[in-house]
Order: C-alpha cells, then sequence, then structure tokens
C-alpha cells in the first residue's frame, strides 16, 4: 500500500496537549501511512505516542504566528491538541492527515504508480495524458503508457483506427526478458483493408523499444474465422504484410451471452438438488465452465511464455478489448510477476487491468445467474478470472498472499457492493458521477484490519518463480467455494482455516515479543 | 543383468537404462537421471511383445502390468536372446506361488525399532468399547476356528446366546458368518453388528434360532423395537443369491426387524469400473471429454453409494434409533467396507493412526476379507475373477473423507498412499492370505514383519498436522457427486505431467511453521529465564515502556 503520495510533510516538532489529566507531550512528530507518531525528545520519557489515522473523526486548524495549532477529534470521542512550530509544516500535516485519515485508496492506483515502476526498469516508455479529457478513448483512463517514440498527436490517429479508441497500450513490462504485454481493440480495417501508419508505426516502436531483435505476438481471442467475419462489420485483425516483426495467433475465448448462459447453467445445476446424481459429472461438463477456465489459462500461458521464454513482446486484443483481453492479460502478469500476488499487488493489478482499463462492470454484472431478464450485455468475464486466479492458488498454495475469501469478496462486491470501486463502466463515467467523492473505495474496505483473515492465505510464502499452472482438465476443479457456497457445510473447511491463522498469529507473536525481551536485557 | 531400453508407459522418458533384479523383491532401474523402484509384488503381468522378426523401434521387449494402475514397457535389443532369461526370471519371482517359491515377506529380513504385530490386541479393544457388558460376552468358540474358519478367534455375542444357539445359527448362515457385533455405541449402546446372508434359498427356509438369534440382538436394547438390517447389495441381486441358496431375511419371518437394500455393486462391477478408470488415466490422460469419460467409469459413483450406505448406518447407530445388523452375500467385502466406514464417522479413536491400524486389522484382516483373492499376491492367474479393488475402494472412501474434514484425522495422503502400495508389495505380512486361521497356520506374525512396524516407527512422516483432536464427533461427508473427486493424487501419480506434490507443499508449510513457533517459544522460555534470574538481583530496574517500543515497531 503505498501512501507516500499523501504524505506532504513527514516531520515536525510539536506538542500535544492530551487533556487537563495527562501531562502534555513533545517530540518529534512523524506522519506514516496509517499512524500519526509521537517520538519524544531522547532524554524524556521513553514513551512512544501513536494515533491511528483512521480514528481521527474531525480535524482543525488554526494558525497564529508561525505557530499552529490542529485539533483531533476521534471516533472514540477524545479530543487532541496538536501546536506544531512552522505554519507551512502545519498545513501540511494537517491535509495530510485528512487525506490519509479516510484511508482514501482512491488514490492507490492509478497508472502513474504502475509508469514509475516502468520508468525504472526501461525508459522505452513514456506515460501519455493525450486522454485526458477522455476524447481519444472513452474507455481508458486519463493517463496510459506508451512508447516513448510516439507522440500524442500519432497516438490521436491510431486511436480513430481502433474499435471505441483503444489504441494499444502498455500493460505489463517484464523486466528480466525486457519485453511487454499490450492490450488494445481490434484494429477497423473493415472490407476495404484500410491500414494506418500511425498504428503500424507504434507497434514497430513497441519492437524497437524491446530488446533487440524482438519478435512480436499478437494474441487474437477469436478463431480466425470470427475475425476475418469482423470486418464485414469494420473491425477485423492485422494483416500480416502491414506489421513485419508480428505474428498473429489465434485462442478463441468464450465471451458475451453463451459465457453468461455457461455461468447459468453451471449455477442451475449446482443448485438442482433434485436432479439424478448419475449424471453429474456429464452435466458439469455440459455446462463448458471448465472448458472456459481452461481455455483462458492456457491463453494466459500463451501470452506469458511467449514473453519469458520466447524474449517476444505480445500484443492481446479481441473485438472490443474490454472482455477476455482483459482476462488473458491480467492472468499473465499473475503468471510472471511476483508482486502481483501480493495483497497490495493483486489489489493494484485489479484496479489497473479491470477497473482502469475500462471492464464495463455496470453492464457486465447488471444481473448474476438466477436473473430471468434477458441477458443483453451481462457477462461473467470478471468471474472467469476469478476462478483462474482460484485455480492458479490452489495449484500452488503458498505462492499468492491472498486467499479464496479475497476472490469471494471480489466477486461479491463487483456484482453488488456498498464501495464505489466497481461502479460505472468506465473512467470517465466514474468522473462523471464524482465517484470518487461521493462514494469510499473498496480497498480501503478491505484493507481494514479485521477482514485481513478472512481474505490473506496464512501459509504464503513470496515466490520469485513465474507460476505455470496444469490446465489439464484433471487438475482443473470446480469452485466449490464459490458455486457450492451456500450448499455445503463450511465448519470443516474453516476449522482448518482457523487452526492455521492460530499457529501464524502465534507465531508471529513470538517471535514479535521474543526481541522484547532481548532489547531489555540489553538495558540491564 | 540386461541392457534394457526402458520405455515407461509415456514416450516421455526414453533412455537406456539397467535393469536389476535386486535381492528378488524389486525391479529397479538405475540411470542417473532416473530411479525406477517397483516392488515385484505389484506385478500383474508379465507379456513378450513383438517376435524376433519384429521390426521399428520399441517393437520388441517386455510389457508389464502393475496392480497400482501403471504398466511399464521394455524395449529390448534382439540379439542374443536377452529377453527369454530376463522373463522367466522375473516371471519366477513376480510370481513366486506357481514355482512353489516362498512370497518375499517370509524372506524380508527388515528390523523396525516398534512391533506392528502388538498394534491390535482383539481383548484391549473389545475392553476400549467396554466390552463384556451385561448384554454382550466374548466367546472363544471360534477359538479353534472350527465355527467358521473365515472368522477371527475371539467374537462377541450378545451374552443371552448360548453357545449351541451359535452353532445352530451358524448353520443358516452362508459360511457360517454368524452375526457377531463389531461396535457398539459408548452412550445409548446401540451396536453395529456384521454377518453373511442367511440361506433362505429358492424355497424360502426359515430357521427359528437364526429368527430368536437376532431378536436376541434387538432386546440388548430394550427400549427400541426394531432391529435394523442393511443388506448391501441391490435387492435384485439379493433375490438372485436364493438361486444359489442364500437371500435375504424376510419380514415375514424376523418379526421386528425392517430390512432397507444399499445398492452397492458385487466385487466384479468394481473390478471393471477400476478398470475403466485405468483406461482413462494410463498411459495418457483422456483430455477431450475427462469428465464425461470419468462419468462412465461410475468408479465415483460406487464411492458414492458405499458412503452413502456408511451414513446411514452411523446415523441410525449414533441416533439411538436402532441397532444394525449389516450384510452381503459372504460378508467380506461390502460389509467390511460398510461397517468399517461407519466406525470411522462414529468413532474418533480410529481416526488417530493407531486407531486406523486397529480398524483394518479388526475389520478387514481378522474378519476375513479374502485378500489374498481379491489382490493375488504372488498368484499369475491375472484374469482371476476373484480379483477386485474393494479394499482400495474403502481408502478411497477414507481419503474423500479426509478432504471433506482436514482436521479429523490424525494421518495424512501418504499414509493412506503407503497402505495401498504395500498392499501389493508383498514386503509386509499384513495382507498376506484370506483369513485369520490361515495366517495363524503360516505364523505369519513370527514369520513377517507388519506394515505397522514400518509406519510406526517413523510416524511423524504420516502425520496431518491439522489434525485436532475431537472426541465423540460424529463426522457425516457429504455424500453427493458434487463433492467427490477423484484422487488424482493416487490414480493418476504415475502422470508425468501431475506435478507431483510429495510432501504436501501445504503440511509442509505448515509444519515449518509450528516448528518455528515452537523455536520461538523455546528461546522466549530461555530469555525469560535468564531475565528473571536477572532480576533477582536488586541493581536490575525492569524497563517497562521499553518493552513498548519494538512492539510498536512491528506495526509499521
Amino acid at each position: 500500500m503505498e501512501f507516500s503520495e499523501l504524505i506532504r510533510t513527514g516531520q515536525a516538532q510539536a506538542e500535544l496537549l492530551r487533556g487537563p489529566e495527562a501531562p502534555p507531550l513533545r517530540g518529534t512528530l512523524c506522519v506514516t501511512g496509517h499512524h500519526l507518531l509521537l517520538s519524544p525528545g531522547p532524554q524524556a520519557t521513553p514513551d512512544l505516542w501513536l494515533l491511528l489515522l483512521r480514528s481521527v473523526d474531525s480535524i482543525e486548524k488554526r494558525v497564529a504566528g508561525d505557530c499552529g495549532t490542529i485539533t483531533l477529534r476521534c471516533k472514540d470521542l477524545r479530543v487532541l491538541q496538536l501546536d506544531i512550530e512552522g505554519v507551512e509544516a502545519t498545513l501540511n500535516i494537517a491535509r495530510s492527515i485528512e487525506g490519509l485519515r479516510l484511508g482514501d485508496a482512491w488514490h492507490f492506483h492509478p497508472p502513474e504508480r504502475y509508469y514509475k515502476r516502468v520508468a525504472r526498469e526501461t525508459n522505452a516508455w513514456r506515460l501519455s495524458e493525450a486522454n485526458e479529457d477522455f476524447s481519444l478513448c472513452p474507455s481508458y483512463p486519463r493517463a496510459v503508457i506508451v512508447p516513448r517514440a510516439v507522440n500524442d498527436d500519432a497516438l490521436a490517429l491510431t486511436a480513430r483506427f481502433r474499435q471505441g479508441g483503444r489504441f494499444p497500450v502498455l500493460s505489463y513490462h517484464h523486466a528480466p526478458s525486457r519485453t511487454v504485454l499490450l492490450r488494445s481493440s481490434q484494429p477497423l480495417i473493415g472490407p476495404q483493408k484500410r491500414r494506418c501508419a500511425e498504428d503500424e508505426a507504434l507497434l514497430r516502436a513497441v519492437l524497437a523499444g524491446s530488446r533487440p531483435g524482438a519478435r512480436g505476438f499478437i494474441v487474437d481471442t477469436r478463431s480466425a474465422q470470427t475475425a476475418k467475419q469482423a470486418r464485414m462489420t469494420g473491425g477485423g485483425t492485422e494483416a500480416k504484410a502491414a506489421y513485419p516483426g508480428w505474428k498473429r495467433l489465434h485462442r478463441p475465448l468464450e465471451r458475451g451471452r453463451p459465457l453468461q448462459e455457461s455461468f447459468v447453467h453451471l449455477v442451475e445445476a449446482c443448485g438442482d438438488l433434485e436432479q439424478s446424481m448419475d449424471h453429474w459429472l456429464s452435466r458439469l461438463a455440459g455446462c463448458r465452465w471448465l472448458a472456459h477456465v481452461k481455455e483462458a489459462l492456457s491463453t494466459a500461458c500463451l501470452a506469458a511464455q511467449g514473453m519469458e521464454r520466447e524474449g517476444a513482446c505480445i500484443l492481446v486484443h479481441g473485438a472490443e478489448g474490454t472482455d477476455s483481453t482483459l482476462v488473458v492479460t491480467s492472468l499473465a502478469q499473475l503468471i510472471l510477476d511476483p508482486s502481483s500476488r501480493t495483497m497490495a499487488g493483486f489489489q493494484e493489478l485489479v484496479e489497473r487491468e479491470w477497473i482502469q482499463a475500462g471492464h464495463p462492470f455496470q453492464l457486465r454484472c447488471a444481473h448474476s445467474a438466477f436473473s430471468h431478464a434477458r441477458p443483453k450485455h451481462e457477462a461473467p468475464t470478471f468471474l472467469l478470472f476469478l476462478d483462474c486466479v482460484w485455480q492458479l492458488g490452489r495449484q500452488f498454495p503458498l505462492s499468492l498472499e491472498f486467499g479464496e475469501g479475497m476472490l469471494l469478496a471480489l466477486f461479491d462486491h463487483a456484482y453488488a457492493s456498498p464501495f464505489g470501486t466497481f461502479l460505472c463502466n468506465s473512467e470517465q463515467e466514474r468522473c462523471l458521477c464524482e465517484v470518487r467523492t461521493r462514494t469510499h473505495s473498496l480497498w480501503s474496505g478491505l484493507n481494514q484490519l479485521k477482514e485481513q483473515r478472512k481474505l490473506r492465505n496464512p501459509l504464503y510464502v513470496p515466490n520469485p518463480l513465474a507460476l505455470w499452472p496444469s490446465v489439464e482438465p484433471q487438475s482443473l476443479r470446480l469452485w466449490q467455494g464459490l458455486f457450492l457456497r451456500w450448499t455445503r457445510p463450511p465448519e470443516p473447511s474453516e476449522a482448518a482455516w482457523e487452526k492455521v491463522w492460530q499457529i501464524v498469529t502465534d507465531q508471529e507473536k513470538t517471535e514479535g515479543s521474543q526481541p522484547t525481551v532481548s532489547a531489555s536485557e540489553l538495558q540491564l | 543383468m540386461s541392457l534394457l531400453r526402458g520405455l515407461l508407459g509415456m514416450d516421455l522418458i526414453r533412455t537406456w537404462v539397467r535393469l536389476f533384479l535386486s535381492f528378488r523383491e524389486k525391479l529397479a532401474l538405475l540411470d542417473s537421471a532416473l530411479l525406477l523402484d517397483v516392488p515385484l509384488g505389484v506385478i500383474s503381468r508379465i507379456e513378450k511383445m513383438g517376435g524376433a522378426t519384429s521390426r521399428g523401434e520399441n517393437s520388441y521387449g517386455l510389457d508389464i502390468t502393475c496392480k497400482d494402475m501403471r504398466n511399464l514397457r521394455f524395449a529390448l535389443k534382439q540379439e542374443g536372446h536377452s529377453r527369454r532369461g530376463m522373463f522367466e526370471i522375473l516371471t519366477k519371482y513376480a510370481f513366486p506361488l506357481a514355482h512353489s517359491l516362498p512370497i518375499f515377506a517370509f524372506l524380508n529380513e527388515e528390523k523396525f525399532n516398534v512391533d506392528g504385530w502388538t498394534v491390535y490386541n482383539p481383548v484391549e479393544e473389545y475392553r476400549r468399547q467396554g466390552l463384556p457388558n451385561h448384554h454382550w460376552r466374548i466367546t472363544f468358540i471360534n477359538k479353534c476356528y472350527e465355527l467358521c474358519d473365515t472368522y477371527p478367534a475371539l467374537l462377541v455375542v450378545p451374552y443371552r446366546a448360548s453357545d449351541d444357539d451359535l452353532r445352530r445359527v451358524a448353520t443358516f448362515r452362508s459360511r457360517n458368518r454368524i452375526p457377531v457385533l463389531s461396535w457398539i455405541h459408548p452412550e445409548n449402546k446401540t451396536v453395529i453388528v456384521r454377518c453373511s446372508q442367511p440361506l433362505v434359498g429358492m424355497s424360502g427356509k426359515r430357521n427359528k434360532d437364526d429368527e430368536k438369534y437376532l431378536d436376541v440382538i434387538r432386546e440388548t436394547n430394550r427400549q427400541i423395537n426394531k432391529l435394523t438390517i442393511y443388506d448391501a447389495r441391490p435387492s435384485v441381486n439379493a433375490v438372485a443369491n436364493k438361486a444359489t441358496g442364500g437371500g435375504y431375511e424376510s419380514d415375514d419371518a424376523y418379526h421386528n426387524t425392517e430390512l432397507f437394500f444399499l445398492d452397492i455393486h458385487n466385487i466384479h462391477v468394481m473390478r471393471e469400473s477400476l478398470k475403466k478408470v485405468k483406461d482413462i488415466v494410463y498411459p495418457n490422460v483422456e483430455e477431450s471429454h475427462w469428465l464425461s469419460s470419468l462419468e462412465s467409469t461410475h468408479w465415483l459413483e460406487h464411492i458414492k453409494l458405499v458412503l452413502t450406505g456408511a451414513i446411514q448406518v452411523a446415523d441410525r447407530v449414533s441416533s439411538g434409533k436402532s441397532s444394525v445388523v449389516v450384510h452381503c452375500s459372504d460378508g467380506w467385502d461390502r460389509t467390511a467396507q460398510l461397517t468399517s466406514l461407519a466406525m470411522l464417522m462414529l468413532d474418533s479413536f480410529y481416526r488417530s493412526i493407531e486407531g486406523f491400524e486397529i480398524l483394518v486389522q479388526k475389520e478387514w484382516i481378522s474378519f476375513g476379507h479374502k485378500f489374498a483373492s481379491r489382490i493375488g499376491h504372488g498368484d499369475k492367474n491375472h484374469a482371476d475373477a476373484d480379483r477386485s479393488p474393494i479394499f482400495l475402494q474403502f481408502i478411497d472412501c477414507v481419503w474423500q473423507m479426509s478432504k471433506q474434514f482436514p482436521t479429523a484425522f490424525e494421518f495424512n495422503e501418504r499414509f493412506l498412499i503407503t497402505i495401498l502400495d504395500h498392499l501389493y508389495s508383498c514386503r509386509f505380512g499384513t495382507f498376506l492370505y484370506n483369513c485369520e486361521s490361515m495366517r495363524e497356520r503360516q505364523k505369519v506374525t513370527e514369520r513377517t514383519v507388519s506394515l505397522w512396524s514400518l509406519i510406526n516407527s517413523n510416524k511423524d512422516k504420516f502425520k496431518n498436522p491439522f489434525y485436532t483432536k475431537e472426541i465423540n464427533r460424529v463426522l457425516y461427508p457429504v455424500a453427493s457427486m458434487r463433492h467427490l473427486e477423484l484422487w488424482v493424487n493416487y490414480y493418476i501419480r504415475w502422470n508425468p505431467r501431475i506435478k507431483q506434490q510429495q510432501p504436501n507443499p501445504v503440511e509442509q508449510r505448515y509444519m515449518e511453521l509450528l516448528a518455528l513457533r515452537d523455536e520461538y517459544i523455546k528461546r522466549l522460555e530461555e530469555l525469560q529465564l535468564a531475565n528473571s534470574a536477572k532480576l533477582c538481583d536488586p541493581s536490575a530496574s525492569p524497563s517497562g515502556p521499553s518493552q513498548m517500543m519494538p512492539h510498536v515497531q512491528t506495526h509499521f
């Protein structure tokens, strides 16, 4: 969790008044991501004062001369007063507390942050704000990462050549192989076989910016035939001759109505308690849900393999580039990138590759599996992604920092949520609806301490390697925790989970108190 | 011995290897990259493939079918008749019975620091159950196996039934396997009784003694007016058995009883079902229609029926509704599955490592499950109709339960797989012969080593770290097809594409954490000890607030 952007001044000299009974406390005031700390000078009592920022209910600031006063009223009804040296420092600290106390995670994961990481690894890419007013692409965020060699004017032209303006942007930079993962929508080739010089130049620039001699693969999530047929309606797929160095691969993934139907049938089958048991397995097979999971996982493996093993750059798109494309790019990152497997990293991945990337949650998750309404835009694309992540977690039980609980929470909140994170279909809509100011972020809800036990995997050990899942049919299971959640007795598995947690916290406790003893021993 | 080209089923591993017959019990391949280690006991069939005129790579050699879901194929060089010698030696030692040779367990001189043969002592086990009591007595009537040659020497029968009654009842039960007690509920005193089918026959014979005997069993619980009989077979089969002299308890003859059929199929159906499972997993996994091919084997369906039957038995007894009599035809296959699984659900003692060993030893080995016939130890007749994976099916059911109740069992998956491996290996005497009287005659306990010696001398390896001991908790697994899984780690373990996760990473990580915690606690105690020693010194002062510091810092 990165709060550093919100902290304007980290430190100041201050005096804390805690009410008539307690003596005032002087020392260095520190603002951290979660806490306000007052560390007294070395000669004073060694007491460290600490306040959880989220417990601040209201904040009031006053300035007089070159001093300032901040009054904090806390949710537990305490009133605290901080006298701070320096006007600037007072205002900055007040603003930092203001920003942090809401636990406002809205600013946690913008593309800007991911760009910082990419910029550390390579300088072939730049952050473009060409989409500042959403005029190039209404479903992209304001800032996107594009090749440094391509200017904003060229981007505008490329956007016109891609459906919905979704020109190729960077999704993930794989530093070890110096290759990239890109996503876009289909090119608007049309029946006249149009071309776009800027679009071709952009993909050329991608290869040029990668390691020398790098090739590229375009993973089209439609069959070759469907891609070709799309030309009749103005779409299509990249012509070989126009994009030298890029090779096209077709991996048809199910989307839209058939995917929704598969989901509905599966839920029906799982809930049908009357159904003759002899045919459960063929009914399960008939739903084809596990087949979709297998296809999604193997396509993600293909993209990841292309980068890691072959040193190739990968562009993923289907038609609109807002559904199966995102399944593939986000799973490929989970396979390759250890940092996306942490709690914070996974939240960032979902924020960046699904929410900011313009997956139309509002349309896709309007109805779940029970609705009698005829599905129009509903499709469980995000659920398919979560199921794939669950399969990955089952095959690599130690390598994900989050557990099944996290995936279930994301599923629940994507369909109905008191938080604003999954609202609307795109960044533009979220700006129009002022989602950020009028709702709370799911991530701050999930990152509360009391939620952690349900969401985290207690056995997590960071795994620096790529996770290559087995996609053999016998390796993929029905996600019972989701599909049979309300029909199976949960106690036994919960008991095991509780036991693991107990041992982990026991161990942390003893680990934590152990240096205490040695520290006091040193002083003796 | 012979230079062979080993083809391990899949064409994935091809390498020149040396084939060894080491110490007459194992087939081992030595190679820098690969070690194949196959006990000769698992060999079911050895065939020569190709002839002297065969052309093409790997067309000439030996094809070995194993009992544990795999085949081995060795391609040999055609020159020099190397195959003949190999074939003869393998056949001789893989099937010692046909060559009047002893089974390997009798030659095995392994030593362990624990004697597994002492694990099961029937008197102690019955005493643990609170027997004998006012209604049940231990009888030695079968001491010399005269009453029933496939039953153990020691039996528990109703107090009110005399030895003469028992002898008369034996005449009316198939193979003299009379109803005897398997388990008694510690509180409500209802019981699980096992036996074989009554010899009713086509003419509908009756036997007053048998009818009276069952009523005596019912009366051991005064307040209950019905005795429940579970016939494990499908009703059609039970009726068909009348033609060969068997049958079931009819309403007219047995008042105060209710009879239910549990629809579990016979040994032949199970054998064919497992054969189909092998077809879809070995050498290649049937990928395109995995779920429907799995369904067409019906294996999970059979598992479901066995579990469902056992749940019904357990529920009757645990609710105190009535005592239960379980039988099938001979009462040594399906009956053993049902009684042992029900006991596992009812009695937490059997969920410990030693408890489970006792359960297997009691309900399976001592009560005459025909291991020798069902497995075919050392016997070359691979097509024998008596062979059937009944015990494997029981272990599969236990595995399904352990999946659903991850904290309820002291043992782990490796324990179950080890038992299955040695079911075939012939390294131990535990599963040899069909019944106790045979084992006694062959002095198995004196001349062979028990499998439990191996396991109990290295228990840590077989322990489930999540185990939480819970007394008196009855486990009711969900026996719905939705909740049953194919035991991939057993049935598909030879497929190199299946990730070998041995030992289970979750278990291992958990063990690490446990060890780490113990270590910290130990160090903490040591430091506290050292601290308190210093605190006695008046010059040392406790520094309370400073202890807060590091603790606080751990939050960030």
